[in-house]
């Protein structure tokens, strides 16, 4: 019986940090959550409604960008070493990445918290999505891109490992949590390159003053390339732990590695090609380009249904290992006590809800109906602010120990907080997603309006309104419920014997039952990059030929677009 | 009891989200229920559940055995 500490100590005091740094922001975060339903509400209005954003752009950046990346580079880092069993190359590269991640964040926090204070001159109130128009200080997007360069090294790291792992095992298969961390490292590559083009390119000289004006239409939609893979990059990890993890908490074993590769191959090539979903409603691009996106992402639900089905399927393997017997008896043999298993259970259930409000924002023409309303909210929040959270603050449950050498200090406490956050999460987004139907807009400090009321399919807006300020309040609970029962299990003492070895769960049709052409990693990118080009060279090329690179009027930088070459920039463009 | 406590405790989590959307359901079939009736039928509900739960099998002579978790 080894934990993890004993095996990898350097690398245990990585990873220990980065999902400190992730739980910090997940406090600060979960408070502004609470802020921002008390002041929609008009419960209790702590800032004025001009300074709105500053708190929407801090939950939006901690929770679905720090809070997420730290705690997935921390659980890839754990993955990786405990699959290739094999520490990385040099833990000194390994704190590089880490240090070059947490001083972006730092930078970039200084004008978003920055905007809340009076004696300080900067602010950053242009929300985690922060395309243009919005204008940040230039502090912001240096922050961000270091950040970005970050995530990047940590994925160097991981491949740099992985290679000369290679070297020592040249005839084995890729493990699966390796091969889950590489297939997800490319795809980031390929879809943050956007987002990074954006950031150095336009955003930075602008907010600098080197440009006059950006164009909006295209900083959008280099986002988006980047905004909807991102979704992937939290999605991805919640998935390798649900595959590798979950079988194992409940008992049993995976139920494929074969399909399990399949999945995240899927992945790598169809998650980039669907940005455009979230841009439905901007002019500009043309319908087409919109349907092609739309075709991708439907597409997109085959590999989350394999895993569903994959998952259930091990989860049940696990549960007769146990005991469990009938067509649902099984499900009462199931290790419910315990916070880690519970947890993952409860965010897969509510990942399968927020499938089918995904659906409604994927198709085209249901899109107009509930596009930038309160539904969207209620939307993600079973996504990443669920599926991916919850699962995260679950196997916190599991992994702390490992990393650490300290037990939970109450596992009650941790049943009890998942469970709450089950509930809280149900009452909020029922009624986001109900109030999104009546056309509620979302970001919005005051969404009511004088001489107009929403008028909900049913019941009141006072009612949707209650749900909301109950199911926010019961969800900062349940966060401050998981933060004090790691600070105490923090303070208690080491105790190695009543902790589980470090392992994952084994697969009862290994990776030899799948076909080698699954592993050939650089075949799956090259198709990637080519589905990539196919949907964004024209719509990207479209843009700027009719809006310029920087706009409409705007001095041409860095290089001079004519017409019939601007498909060609685009491409360049995505490709470079 | 039936089930163990901790599998009480998920079936009443998750018997929360279908009492919420019990409401929708009903409007959608025209019919108009309040918050106090879905609270209501909510109580009930979970009522049922947990007797259902910590009724000693063996209570209810000619029923199949449910397993116990
Ligand atoms: C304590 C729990 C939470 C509460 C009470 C809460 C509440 C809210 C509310 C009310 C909004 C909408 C504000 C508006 O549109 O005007 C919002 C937005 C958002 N939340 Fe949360 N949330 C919580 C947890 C989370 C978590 C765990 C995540 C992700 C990991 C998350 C990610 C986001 C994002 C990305 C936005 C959109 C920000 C934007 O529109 O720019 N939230 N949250
Ligand atoms: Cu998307």
């Amino acid at each position: 019986m080894t934990t993890y500490i004993e095996r990898f100590p350097a690398e245990a005091r990585v990873i220990r940090s980065t999902f400190f740094t992730a739980f910090i922001a997940l406090g600060i975060g979960a408070l502004f959550g609470l802020l921002q339903v008390l002041h929609r509400t008009d419960v209790h209005r702590l800032v004025d409604s001009a300074d709105y954003y500053h708190i929407l752009t801090i939950h939006g950046v901690l929770l679905a960008l720090t809070f997420t990346i730290f705690f997935l580079a921390g659980v890839f880092t754990w993955g990786l070493t405990t699959s290739l069993d094999r520490g990385v190359v040099d833990v000194r590269f390994t704190w590089a990445w880490y240090g070059l991640m947490v001083g972006g964040t730092a930078l970039a926090a200084i004008p978003m918290f920055g905007g809340l204070i009076d004696g300080i001159d900067m602010s950053a109130g242009v929300l985690f999505t922060f395309y243009a128009p919005l204008q940040a200080h230039p502090l912001f997007y240096l922050g961000l891109a270091l950040f970005i360069i970050g995530t990047w090294l940590a994925g160097a790291d991981w491949i740099w490992t992985y290679l000369a792992w290679r070297r020592e095992n040249p005839d084995e298969r890729i493990p699966l949590p390796t091969f889950m961390v590489l297939t997800t490292t490319l795809f980031w590559y390929l879809s943050s390159l956007g987002v990074a083009i954006a950031v150095v390119v336009f955003l930075l000289p602008w907010s600098l003053g080197l440009l006059e004006q950006v164009n909006p239409l295209l900083t959008r939609t280099l986002f988006w390339y980047f905004g909807h893979p991102v979704v992937y990059f939290w999605l991805m990890p919640t998935y390798m732990l649900w595959y590798v993890l979950l079988p194992k908490v409940a008992g049993g074993k995976l139920f494929s590695d074969p399909l399990a590769r399949v999945v995240f191959v899927l992945f790598l090539l169809l998650s980039t090609p669907t940005g455009i979903h979230h841009q439905y409603l901007d002019p500009g691009i043309a319908e087409g380009f919109k349907f092609i996106a739309m075709t991708n992402t439907m597409f997109l639900l085959l590999p989350s249904l394999l895993t569903a089905f994959t998952v259930v399927a091990s989860v049940e393997h696990g549960a007769r290992q146990r005991g469990g017997t009938g067509y649902l008896g099984w499900l009462g043999a199931l290790p419910w006590r315990d916070p880690v298993f519970t947890g993952m259970a409860l965010a897969g259930l509510m990942f399968a809800a927020a499938g089918f409000s995904g659906m409604v924002n994927a198709g085209m023409n249901i899109n107009y109906l509930v596009h930038n309303t309160f539904w969207i909210v209620g939307h993600f929040h079973l996504t990443v602010g669920t599926a991916v959270a919850l699962t995260f603050m679950a196997v916190t449950y599991w992994l702390l120990p490992q990393i650490t050498g300290k037990p939970i200090w109450s596992r009650s406490v941790g049943l009890a907080q998942v469970v709450t956050w089950f509930v809280g999460m149900t009452l909020m987004s029922n009624a986001m997603h109900r109030g999104g139907l009546s056309g509620v807009p979302r970001r919005t400090a005051e969404p009511q309006y004088e001489n107009f009321d929403f008028t909900p399919a049913f019941g009141t807006m006072a009612e949707l309104d209650a749900g909301v300020v109950i199911g926010g309040s019961l969800l900062f609970l349940s966060a401050v419920l998981f933060l004090g029962n790691v600070f105490v299990s923090l303070t208690g003492g080491k105790d190695l014997t009543s902790i589980p070895e470090n392992a994952y769960a084994e697969a009862l049709s290994g990776a030899e039952d799948g076909p080698l052409i699954l592993d050939n990693l650089k075949l799956w990118l090259v198709i990637a990059v080519l589905l990539v080009v196919l949907t964004y060279a024209l719509p990207i090329g479209a843009i700027i030929d009719r809006g310029g690179l920087l706009g409409p009027g705007g001095s041409p930088y860095p290089l001079v677009v004519e017409s019939g070459r601007a498909i060609s920039i685009g491409l360049g463009e995505v490709v470079a | 009891m039936r089930i163990s406590p901790g599998a009480l405790l998920v079936l009443i989590a998750v018997s929360i989200p279908f009492i919420v959307q019990s409401r929708t359901v009903a409007a959608f079939i025209g019919l108009d229920m309040s918050v106090w009736q879905m609270i209501a039928l909510g109580t009930v509900t979970i009522s049922a559940i947990i007797l259902w739960a910590v009724w000693p099998e063996k209570w209810l002579p000619g029923r199949p055995k449910l397993e116990e978790g």
